[in-house]
């Protein structure tokens, strides 16, 4: 590999790497390119070029929320449950791959997809709900940071307005490939899980065994369990992903030939952010094993401590503040890509902000407003959660069939279309979907048809 | 196909060209052609298409539904 940094003045696309040899050239447009020597060095290269969007989307999907829930089934259910979050990782990938050609294909958002092809009812109905779940779901971000920092005895008034502020200026760098490494460098943090998880967890056969043969906890299936693996479901599948992709794959502008690439990227993401979620189950196991109750991942993170030391529950305390600060640029990005899309108005991470002001004006609104009621003394935060439960119900299958429609819109996508078995598999998604969807709204908005069902879902 | 001289045939003009390949960031390389959506118009109505906009608006009426018995058993 000589690796050199060259300047290519053309005009054609070298779609990610092209043979020098078949290079044409039309006019001096400066391209900056790395020169190497061998075929499995440019797809090494190649591949870390076009890697980012797939990780980050899924890693971020591992937020305070989904923190919560997979060691809330963890410290309910030890490793019974491990089954089902192994089950959800070819949904997830099947889902955003779609997504991925999507994006590749138009270079568009997946909002303004909507709204171009489903007319504007439909994209101003999914341009809204998306804004209000996303606002939501921020502020239980916040509250996580919140809950964390206050364990950690550092006084939350503080540490919450500096995490905010680290977030807006995580995006007015007016590069997207600054963004991009270093939000990368936090999704890669998450392997923290799997060492927290190798110190606390059970023998491996135990999570071999729940992990690939079905099996229910003792007691069967109850409403509680119902009413977990529902919100698990939920967690893993986010509508906030399907916007945030697509518009992250339009504002790195990949083109047709790095496809194959940015479907490992999703297909790595998407193993490292199962296995991130096993990990936290496993840890809330461990807490149940030692006879602790669960009532929040940082209270479970204090009992862990009591046992394992203060460094491991310091560890836990940061990685449920990681996953929370990923799950805010990720969401805040989602909303402020959708709405500047759909207005028209300059939208990309590589803009400064004198170009694009009302594209970060979102993004730092959405931030601070979060954060900024989070800090409210008695602020509704359950109220709040209860909102994005039901919000999420709504956009969740909504989002997933304008996404499987468009995805066989052939005038759209041409050879890109889903081919029929991706149909069989992506409309038997949306129906499990949508039934569970409808439970869990069902649980949440009219809580009296479930009676037995001790206390709400965690999203 | 011949190919003009540039940085590029400067710097590797020693080596045999067949031996070498140009990998090009996305953000680096010159834009490429994508669907123009904008001239396709709204999505044509197949039954499918109508048929699933017809279950979702059926899916949402449900859910307004379902908010709307919460927040009357919230007021009781």
């Amino acid at each position: 590999m000589t690796n050199k940094t060259l300047i290519m003045p053309t005009a054609v696309s070298t779609a990610g790497s092209a043979d020098m040899s078949t290079a044409t050239v039309e006019e001096a447009a400066p391209v900056r390119g790395r020169v190497v020597k061998s075929k499995i060095t440019r797809d090494l290269l190649t591949f870390l070029m076009v890697f980012g969007p797939g990780l980050i989307v899924m890693v971020a999907d591992n937020d305070a929320g989904a923190v919560s829930t997979y060691s809330q089934a963890g410290a309910q259910y030890g490793t019974h449950l491990l089954w089902i979050v192994l089950l959800l990782l070819p949904v997830c990938y099947f889902i955003q791959e779609m997504v991925v050609r999507l994006g590749i294909a138009t270079g568009k958002g997946h909002a303004a997809m909507i709204y171009q092809r489903f007319g504007k009812w439909w994209g101003l109905f999914s341009l809204v709900d998306l804004q209000l779940v996303n606002f939501l779901t921020l502020v239980t971000e916040f509250a996580a940071i919140d809950l964390a920092l206050s364990k950690m005895g550092v006084d939350p008034r503080y540490g919450v307005p500096l995490a905010a502020a680290c977030l807006i200026m995580l995006v007015l760098t007016g590069s997207y490939r600054r963004w991009e490494r270093i939000v990368v460098f936090l999704c890669l943090l998450d392997f923290a899980w799997f060492w927290i998880a190798f110190q606390l967890g059970p023998p491996l056969g135990q999570i071999v065994k729940h992990a690939l043969l079905p099996s229910l906890p003792a007691g069967g299936v109850t409403p509680e369990l119902m009413f977990l693996v529902i919100a698990i479901v939920g967690t893993t599948i986010a509508p906030w992903q399907l916007f945030f992709q697509q518009s992250c794959i339009a504002d790195k502008r990949l083109r047709f030939a790095d496809l194959k690439w940015a479907r490992l990227d999703t297909f790595l993401g998407a193993c490292i952010t199962i296995t991130a979620a096993v990990c936290m189950m496993i840890a809330g196991a461990a807490s149940l094993t030692h006879g602790f109750r669960f009532t929040d991942p940082a209270q479970m993170a204090a009992d862990i401590g009591a046992f394992a030391g203060p460094v491991m529950r310091d560890l836990i305390l940061l990685m449920m503040i990681n996953a929370a600060v990923l799950g805010t640029t990720a969401i805040s990005l989602s909303s402020a890509w959708a709405y500047g899309e759909v207005r028209g108005w300059p939208h990309s991470l590589q803009l400064p902000w004198r170009e694009a002001r009302g594209f970060y004006s979102l993004y730092l609104i959405c931030v601070a407003a979060a954060a900024g009621i989070v800090l409210i003394p008695r602020a509704p935060l359950q109220l709040i959660i209860l909102g994005v439960q039901v919000l999420a119900g709504v956009i969740l299958p909504s989002a997933i069939v304008f996404l499987q429609l468009l995805l066989n819109d052939k005038e759209l996508l041409g050879e890109y279309a889903n081919k029929p078995w991706n149909n069989w598999v992506n409309w038997t998604i949306i129906v499990v979907l949508f039934i569970l969807s409808l439970i869990l709204a069902a649980q949440v908005s009219a809580p009296s048809l479930f009676p037995s069902a001790a206390g709400g879902p965690t999203t | 196909m011949g190919t003009p001289a540039t940085p590029l045939d400067l710097e590797t003009r020693n080596e045999t060209r067949k031996d070498h390949f140009v990998v090009v960031h996305p953000l680096d390389d010159v834009l490429e052609t994508k669907v123009d959506t904008e001239a396709l118009g709204p999505m044509a109505m197949t039954r499918t298409v109508r048929l699933s906009l017809m279950s979702l608006r059926a899916y949402l009426i449900l859910m307004v539904l379902m908010v709307v018995y919460h927040v009357v058993m919230l007021a009781r």
